[in-house]
């Protein structure tokens, strides 16, 4: 079978996948939100040009791409067993190369073509649409969108490239990942230290927004077409044949956690995070990564911003990001294994909210070692409380608007604009209130409340919802 | 045990049960029989309270099974359809979560006698993704007979099974209906209902055609076979 053949059966695959998921409306208008989006703040810059100048929030735009890469390309190569629970036995053609006369490298390539055209057109294309529509009424060359959409392509692509790439070598070898992670790890610290690279540097699809010339250009190219080469070439597929075998630990682990109720599910879910392709790995991916270009970011941001605590804001965004824990822990579930058993809706949501709390501890942790280590002891408290008030309230919003499927709900356009919205407002005053003075941070807990009363209500909702008619 | 009077289900326009009324008695043995579609898996999942009926009610063991759906559940052993166990337990994890969802004790006993009854203990700690259908279907069956119900309700019981299991669990349900146990499956297969049934109750396009003793058929001299195809292919073209 031809790789263009192979491409256009999978772009169909991927768009009735998710049409099938968030319905064909709600998920033909997901870009229309993110243009929006893009459009009302780019509106936004020229206000806050003395707070955020406009490289700062470039470069924010870039990471910010550069992660989504790094997801999409975790979700379709660890996916798969949340297909399986999804629509039961899924049958991808990514996943094909057993039953049709294709090589995997071919199916892998026209996979990586597949990913590349369909998410720049979801996310990058509108973006830079949203963008463009602004830049005649903020003074900006609307040539900028085009070379902005040039270049967030290239960093989305950056990131889609090195996952695959890292996933290659852990399908390999777990000690040739973690080999690699850590050689990459030394040299990146030791130029930062040494000051011999510069964040622009580091993410060449940034240099070229900055100064669009041919060597960032280049080195983009490079950085993105080595590794997925290298990831086609050695691609090796885990089939499920080979077996796994382990021991009882549902029921040591179940032990304990025994006080806080629930112990079973709680038990399950630390498994099935465990045992599920990428292991810890894709926490990595998807967790520690982002906290470190976060806290790049930050000492990047604190050389603009004169009166802003990089910790309290650190806090602020981990708390944001943590609530991705819970994605993870109801990844590989579904209330319909529970349908057939004496279990209700709001039982399962509890053991989900005790397992995020127990997850917690490690952004705990992450904030803790950030405190230790950046000399921020000074505002650690108040860095706490935001840490955990936003964690708590971003769960609660999550949990409130998409239940037990927050990998599917939040890409329907509606429920994303809604999570936004009431993220979005939360967040920024909190940073603000940050700058004048860091304790201000504190007030945060002042989420706690619409965060219980949010849960409350979502439980009730969610209810109603697995169980119609109950 | 099961009580279901003029029990309707409605998805938009296409009614998949229609006034469905029938009786199981304790000790029974009760096969439902249809084709594909016929409204056999919307009948069992509204018996068993994981959808409400449009019209009409059920009562299982003696609770309303659209009011106290979580009660019923607690009380019977299901087995459905499709649902596979959960990807990342190994098969005796598996059984030991629902022993904690059931608060059971003697959990070792309990898992012990299945993983021997249904010969899948070289399995026990293999993950449920790993695991064959035929060996998963043997899991969902040990989980829903974990509990020692009184009352056992089973979609398509012999599903990927092969004929020396499928045995193995024909005699098992007999010798569980002979010892006061009630089951209700639905299956297409006759010959199953043929073999095993004391009753059985035949439906397509949602309404009950038959519903009387295997033992009837039999002392008239008709198989089953041509019994439910002459009733469905007579319905299908009236």
């Amino acid at each position: 079978m031809p790789v263009p053949d192979l491409f256009c059966a999978m772009m169909k695959e991927e768009w009735r996948m998710h049409s099938t998921i968030f319905g064909s409306l709600g998920f033909a208008l997901f870009p229309a939100v993110i243009a929006v989006f893009a459009l009302l703040g780019s509106l936004t810059l020229p206000l806050f040009a003395d707070v955020f100048p406009y490289d700062v929030v470039a470069l924010f735009a870039h990471a910010l791409f550069l992660l989504m890469g790094v997801m999409v390309g975790s979700f379709g190569l660890m996916g798969r067993e949340f297909m399986n629970r999804r629509f039961g036995q899924a049958s991808l053609i990514a996943y094909a190369s057993r039953s049709l006369p294709v090589s995997e490298r071919r199916i892998f390539g026209a996979f990586l073509v597949k990913d590349t055209v369909y998410y720049i057109l979801l996310y990058v294309l509108p973006f830079a649409a949203g963008f463009a529509a602004a830049t005649p009424f903020i003074g900006l060359d609307p040539g900028l969108a085009v070379l902005a959409f040039v270049s967030l392509a290239l960093a989305f692509l950056l990131g889609l490239s090195a996952v695959c790439f890292l996933s290659t070598l852990y399908a390999r070898s777990v000690a040739l990942l973690a080999g690699t992670v850590a050689v990459l790890t030394v040299l990146a610290v030791a130029a930062f230290r040494l000051g011999a690279i510069t964040v622009s540097a580091a993410l060449p699809p940034y240099a070229f927004f900055l100064d669009p010339k041919v060597e960032p250009l280049a080195i983009s190219l490079l950085l993105i077409l080595v590794p997925a080469a290298a990831s086609v070439l050695f691609v090796t597929v885990d089939y499920p044949d080979r077996t796994k075998r382990f021991k009882n630990s549902l029921e040591p682990l179940a032990e304990r956690v025994g006080t806080l109720g629930s112990a079973h599910f709680i038990a399950k879910d630390a498994l099935d995070l465990l045992r599920s392709e990428g292991g810890a790995g894709k926490v990595i991916f998807s967790f520690l990564l982002p906290l470190g270009l976060v806290w790049v970011c930050l000492q990047v941001l604190i050389r603009f911003i004169p009166g802003i605590d990089p910790l309290v804001v650190f806090a602020v965004l981990l708390g944001v990001i943590s609530a991705t824990i819970y994605n993870w822990l109801t990844e590989f579930d579904s209330f319909t294994s529970y349908a057939f058993l004496p279990v209700k809706v709001s039982e399962v949501i509890d053991a989900k909210l005790k397992s995020y709390a127990l997850a917690n501890l490690l952004p705990l942790g992450v904030l803790v070692l950030a405190a230790a280590t950046s000399g921020g002891a000074g505002t650690f408290i108040p860095a706490l409380a935001a840490f955990a008030s936003v964690s708590a309230y971003t769960l609660a919003v999550t949990v409130y608007l998409t239940g037990l499927h927050p990998n599917v709900m939040l890409y329907h356009a509606c429920v994303f604009l809604r999570y936004l919205l009431a993220i979005s407002p939360a967040l920024l005053l909190l940073i603000f209130a940050s700058i004048f003075d860091p304790a201000y941070a504190a007030s945060s807990l002042l989420l706690v409340a619409p965060a219980a009363l949010l849960l409350s209500r979502g439980r009730t909702k969610w209810q109603a919802w697995e169980m119609p008619g109950y | 045990m099961i009580e279901a009077t003029e029990l309707t289900k409605d998805y938009g326009n296409v009614t998949a049960v229609n006034r469905v009324s029938f009786s199981v008695a304790e000790g029974e043995l009760f096969g439902l029989l249809g084709p594909n579609g016929s409204g056999k898996t919307t009948m069992i999942r509204m018996l068993t309270g994981q959808i409400p009926p449009t019209s009409g009610s059920a009562r299982v063991m003696g609770l309303d099974a659209a009011k106290d759906p979580i009660g019923v559940r607690g009380l019977v052993g299901i087995i459905p359809e499709q649902e596979t166990p959960p990807s990342f337990l190994t098969a005796e994890e598996y059984l030991r979560f629902v022993a904690g969802i059931r608060n059971l004790d003697s959990v070792d006993e309990r898992c012990d006698r299945w993983f021997d009854l249904l010969e899948f203990g070289d399995k026990r700690d293999v993950l449920c993704k790993d695991l064959s259908r035929g060996t998963r279907q043997k899991l969902m069956f040990a989980q829903a007979f974990l509990h020692e119900p009184r009352l056992a309700l089973i979609d398509e019981p012999l599903i990927n099974l092969d004929p020396i299991m499928q045995r193995t669990v024909k005699d098992f349900l007999r010798s569980y209906v002979q010892g006061g146990g009630t089951v209700f499956f639905s299956t297409h297969i006759l010959e199953i209902a043929e073999e095993i049934c004391d009753r059985i109750g035949i439906i397509h396009n949602g309404r009950i055609l038959h519903c009387g003793p295997v033992g009837d058929l039999v002392g008239s001299g008709r198989h089953l076979e041509s019994f439910f195809l002459d009733l469905v292919r007579g319905d299908a073209g009236a």
